[in-house]
Order: C-alpha cells, then sequence, then structure tokens
C-alpha cells in the first residue's frame, strides 16, 4: 500500500511541477508581450539633468564598528543609525550632535527605525528579535523600558514602521516577513513565500496596505498586509537582492543588488523596465533610494562609491567616493534636501 | 561554505556566530522543503495561477507616466535642482565679505 501511495505522490507532484512550467511560460509570454518599448530610448528626447553639486555636508561620528542602518525621523532633522558595535545612536542631523546612545545586549544590530511620532525607536539584528526603546526627551534611561516586540528564527534584516506608527514590520533570514503590533508585541500577520533570507523591505509611500520585500532568493516580491498574500513576484536579478524601495507614486520601485546591478520594476506592467549597470560595476549594490521627483537613483556599493543614475535615460550621472569602506545604507530626507549614507568605515555621512 | 556576512575568516568560521546561524538556517530549510514538497508544488501553482490572470499594461504607457511624474515634479526636487543654501538646512550659510 505504501508503494503505491508513493507513486501517487510522485505522479501528483509530476503533474504539479508540469503546471507549473506552462504557467510559468505563458507568464514570460505575457509579459514579453507588454515590453513593446525601453524606458530609455522613450526617454531620449528628455533634456540631460543638470550637473550635480552634491558634496559632504557632515560625517556623523561616533559608532565604533560598522555602520549597518539608518533610518529618518519625519522632523526632517534626526535619524537613527545602528552598527556592528551593539549602539544604536540618536543624531541631530542639522547640529551634527548624538542625542542619544542606546547600548544593546548583543551585537550587530541590522537594522533600527524611528516611529512616525519621534518618541519610538526599533532595531534588532543576530538576536532574531525586534526591540523598542521611547526616547521621549525626558527619559532618562531609554534602555530599562526596552520591550522585545517580534521574534523570528533567524537574523532580523530589516525593521519598519508602519505609517500609524502602531505596527512594526521585520523581515529576517528565516525567509518570512511579519507585521507586530508594538503596544501588544502580537504577531498580526505573516509573510510567507520567499525560498531564502528576505533582507530588505519597503512600504508602500502612497497607502499603507502593500510593502515591498527583497530576498536571497534572487526575487522581490509585493505584498498585502492585511491578507499576507504575495500579490507580485518579480525575478531578473542574478544576486541577493540587499535594498528595495517605492517610486513615488507607488507603482513602480527600484532594487539593489550582489549582481552589481540596480533594476526598475512597474508593478502595472508586471516586469523590469530598466536596468542600471556599466561593464566596469562588479560590486554588489547593497542599498538604494530615490530623489523626491524620482528622477535620481542613489546607490551604494561595496566599492566604497555611491552612484548616482538618471531613472528615466538609465545613465551614471555622478560617482561619489564616499566613504573607506562599504557603503552598507543610504536614505533621502523625508522633504528630499539630502541623502544620508552609512558605511562599514564607521561613520554616516549627508550629502546635499 | 558560503562568504559569511561577519566576513570572517575561513579558518574561524567554526567559532563565528552569524556562520554558525546561516548553516542553521540552511537546514531548517532543506528538512521543511523534503516534507512538504506536494504542499510547496500546490502553493506554487496557485500563485502562479494568481499571477496569471493579473492584467498588464504595456511598458510604453508605464514609462510615459514615469516620465509624466518626473516632469511634473522636478522643481520640487532639492537634489535635481539644486535649492540655495539660505533655504537648505545642509548647506553652509555664506555670510558676506566687504572686500
Amino acid at each position: 500500500m505504501a508503494a503505491v501511495a508513493a507513486e501517487d505522490t510522485e505522479l501528483d507532484l509530476d503533474a504539479l511541477r508540469k503546471e507549473a512550467e506552462t504557467l510559468r511560460s505563458r507568464l514570460e509570454e505575457e509579459r514579453r508581450k507588454s515590453n513593446d518599448v525601453q524606458l530609455r530610448d522613450v526617454a531620449s528626447k528628455l533634456e540631460l539633468v543638470p550637473p550635480l553639486q552634491m558634496k559632504v555636508r557632515r560625517v556623523l561620528k561616533g559608532h565604533q564598528g560598522k555602520v549597518l542602518d539608518m533610518d529618518w525621523s519625519t522632523d526632517k532633522r534626526r535619524l537613527v543609525s545602528s552598527s556592528q558595535d551593539g549602539k544604536v545612536i540618536v543624531w541631530d542631523a542639522f547640529a551634527n550632535k548624538q542625542e542619544r546612545v542606546l547600548s544593546m545586549p548583543t551585537t550587530w544590530i541590522m537594522s533600527c527605525a524611528f516611529s512616525p511620532s519621534g518618541d519610538i525607536i526599533a532595531c534588532g539584528g543576530l538576536d532574531n528579535k525586534c526591540t523598542v526603546f521611547p526616547i521621549d526627551k525626558d527619559l532618562e534611561n531609554p534602555e530599562r523600558k526596552r520591550r522585545t516586540i517580534a521574534m523570528h528564527t533567524s537574523f532580523m534584516s530589516c525593521c519598519r514602521f508602519v505609517k500609524s506608527g502602531y505596527q512594526i514590520l521585520t523581515s529576517s533570514g528565516d525567509c518570512t516577513c511579519a507585521l507586530w503590533d508594538v503596544d501588544s508585541s502580537q504577531l498580526m500577520q505573516s509573510f510567507h513565500g520567499h525560498i531564502s533570507d528576505v533582507l530588505c523591505l519597503d512600504i508602500s509611500p502612497v497607502h499603507c496596505r502593500t510593502f515591498l520585500s527583497g530576498s536571497s532568493d534572487k526575487t522581490a516580491s509585493l505584498w498585502d498586509i492585511r491578507t499576507g498574500r504575495c500579490v507580485h513576484s518579480f525575478d531578473g536579478h542574478d544576486g541577493d537582492i540587499n535594498g528595495v524601495r517605492f517610486f513615488p507614486t507607488g507603482e513602480s520601485f527600484v532594487t539593489a543588488s550582489d549582481d552589481g546591478t540596480c533594476r526598475l520594476y512597474d508593478l502595472r506592467a508586471d516586469r523590469e523596465v530598466a536596468l542600471y549597470t556599466k561593464d566596469c560595476m562588479i560590486f554588489a549594490a547593497t542599498c538604494v533610494d530615490i530623489s523626491k521627483s524620482g528622477r535620481l537613483m542613489f546607490a551604494g556599493y561595496n566599492d566604497y562609491t555611491v552612484n548616482v543614475w538618471d531613472v528615466l535615460k538609465c545613465v551614471r550621472v555622478g560617482r561619489i567616493y564616499a566613504h573607506d569602506n562599504k557603503v552598507t545604507c543610504l536614505q533621502r530626507s523625508p522633504d528630499g534636501t539630502a541623502v544620508c549614507s552609512g558605511s562599514w568605515d564607521t561613520t554616516l555621512k549627508l550629502w546635499a | 561554505m558560503q562568504q559569511c556576512e561577519a566576513d570572517c575568516h575561513p579558518d574561524l568560521q567554526a567559532d563565528c556566530s552569524v556562520c554558525a546561524l546561516s548553516s542553521t538556517a540552511a537546514k531548517y530549510r532543506h528538512s521543511n522543503n523534503m516534507s512538504n514538497s506536494i504542499a510547496q508544488a500546490h502553493k506554487t501553482v496557485d500563485q502562479l495561477r494568481f499571477e496569471a490572470q493579473i492584467e498588464r499594461i504595456r511598458v510604453s504607457k508605464a514609462a510615459a507616466d514615469l516620465q509624466a511624474y518626473c516632469e511634473q515634479h522636478a522643481r520640487d526636487d532639492p537634489l535635481l535642482v539644486g535649492v540655495p543654501a539660505s533655504e537648505n538646512p545642509f548647506k553652509e550659510k555664506k555670510s558676506c565679505i566687504v572686500l
């Protein structure tokens, strides 16, 4: 009986695999049909962007280990950074001052986030958790009031607050993302589908219903926050996707990958629409963000530079020798006036 | 063994906690895959069916919309067009020098 059951299972599995193959070919065909023109050809008649005049305006020194992540506050002035050294620092970027230094019991804090209200910091990493600290002005010892919000079964690669600030999204090396309630620490939704570590996430700037994740399975996925369903899945990259960011309309997004390229995907066309690379570029792209109008894309690389790309013309318009070691994180300020980059060289720098 | 995210020396991988974590995660995934292959195959087919019925627009339309958005908002993009030093909190304010 067992042998027959095993054979049935084999046949079922075979039938399912064949159906998957047919569906995949159909999807490829549909996506090919919609690819009637190249973005860079459509944009060829556009004027070139004005010459970049960005310089380093602030150097934030204070971490004693590699800077792994940073997040701006909605007040456009403060930002938080986390490091391999186990510290999370809240900076006043205008004044170049450290407002708070929070110590975590573990090293390798791979991600940190500022709540929209500006009075809570979330962080975590190799400890597999997401921890929150209140940081209101008058609080003497924020470390005493820290709480664990999220638990994964592998490292937490990224954490971000949703717009309301009541929930946090996390991504993890356990191949899942999860949504947690900040007050109760309850798991509200989990997102399964990736087959390898999820390395980054970005929440839609337009509404709170969807978010993107990038994974070392070389795909980026769009998720419905409420149902937990994967709405779209995009491949194309030849390496881990380290960074993902929505275009301001929420209808496209850019990715940064270990394969040295950045790509632009469109959700309505359901495919990759642009590739940002040069022959000489072999170093991994680790982080990416877009300027306020969507025209410029900033990407940080393992060759210590930040490259600036014209999103529409698909050409590089600037190369910043930003740091003395790998660039690990990069984020444009909320009002679009500056870009902050963080690096293994232990510093953060502001460019404007 | 794949490159360690902590960039540890190959000789020290046995002691590196980052390496231990990724190999545990890999073993977890492998054993799960073996026992859930039918369930996984069902999920894959369901997901592909769902994605196949999505309505797509052409790249020409997507490109046109992207371009329109960029042009519409170009003036409000400080990194693209630049703002005078007096308005950008990160730029140094220069004071006048009387020669």
